[in-house]
């Protein structure tokens, strides 16, 4: 009883911590893109900018 | 068409959608653990199962979405239908990977071994890879529309794997038991049991929504940050032109 209980413990904390990190991968995946992409829209206004000047 | 991220944060559904979730599975652990009965030979260890179970049902669903989406996109080319598939693919191979590791750690103390090469592993293992391959090309090419074509295909070929996997314990004799849903006379589940089955393949559904939600809305960010790089190199490269000519 107490040799099972431990399996079914492992398996039930693997499957919850693949989903956790799963997501903790979406997020950080996420907030990376986020900001390549103010970085970009900076990058687009200083050069759109910069070209208006010229 | 690629939509702008922040429509799509915008959504309010969201918020409902984890309170479901969370909800779904907090009845789906109760009934698990306090309301199904333990099963008589194998005892307590048999409530993995439950995950186990729903877990490639959950698989199963993604891929099967995942593959119809390749084949929308291969007749429409709508990057929408190749944002979706790619979502399903990864949250479903998630998904699979919980069901071959809690297969293993209840194969442990009931076969006496984590592993064994037969029909249902083999073929489960092999749709885990074949969806892993498909993560890995989909990093290797970087033009979008081959990226999304070449994906479109190896996502239904993944899909054609589910009826060989799901069959694989009827078509051939396996260590795996026999199925207990729609396994034909004498096979079957204590209706407490199917309960429990029931709710905890729904809860995963829930879950497999939101993961697919939030994967969607991850590549159609990266998307838009692809397609303002371009239009950056563009400028890049006819600023560097102009200066040539001067």
């Amino acid at each position: 009883m107490e040799e099972n209980l431990k399996w079914l413990w492992y398996a039930f904390s693997a499957a919850w911590i693949l989903h956790i990190l799963y997501l903790w991968s979406l997020s950080v995946r996420e907030k990376r893109l986020r900001q390549q992409l103010r970085d970009l829209k900076s990058l687009l206004e200083d050069r759109e900018g910069r070209a208006e000047g010229d | 068409m690629p939509q702008p991220a922040s429509s799509i944060n915008a959504d309010k559904s969201t918020a409902p959608l984890l309170i479901a979730c969370l909800v779904m599975m907090l009845v789906s652990l109760y009934l698990i653990f306090v309301w199904a009965p333990t099963e008589r030979s194998m005892g307590i260890v048999q409530r993995i199962f439950y995950f186990h179970v729903s877990s490639a049902f959950t698989a199963f669903l993604a891929f099967v979405i995942g593959g119809v989406a390749g084949i929308l996109y291969l007749i429409k080319r709508d990057h929408r239908y190749d944002d979706l598939s790619v979502a399903c693919n990864e949250a479903g191979l998630i998904f699979a990977v919980v069901n071959l590791i809690t297969g293993s750690l209840w194969a442990k103390p009931v076969w006496g071994v984590s592993w064994a090469w037969d029909a249902r592993l083999t073929t489960m293992l092999l749709l885990a890879l074949i969806y892993a391959g498909y993560l890995i090309l989909r990093q290797s090419i970087s033009e979008p529309s081959q990226r999304a074509v070449a994906c479109a295909v190896v996502s239904i070929f993944g899909m054609v794997d589910i009826p060989i996997v799901y069959m694989a314990n009827r078509w051939w004799r396996t260590q795996h038991p026999a199925p207990v849903i729609l396994g034909g006379d004498g096979s079957g589940l204590h209706p407490d049991m199917r309960v429990a089955l029931a709710v905890a393949t729904v809860a995963m559904f829930t879950l497999l929504w939101c993961l697919v939600r939030a994967r969607r809305r991850l590549e159609q960010t990266r998307r838009e940050t692809e397609a303002l790089r371009r239009e950056v190199m563009i400028l890049e490269v006819s600023g560097t032109v102009s200066w040539k000519k001067t």
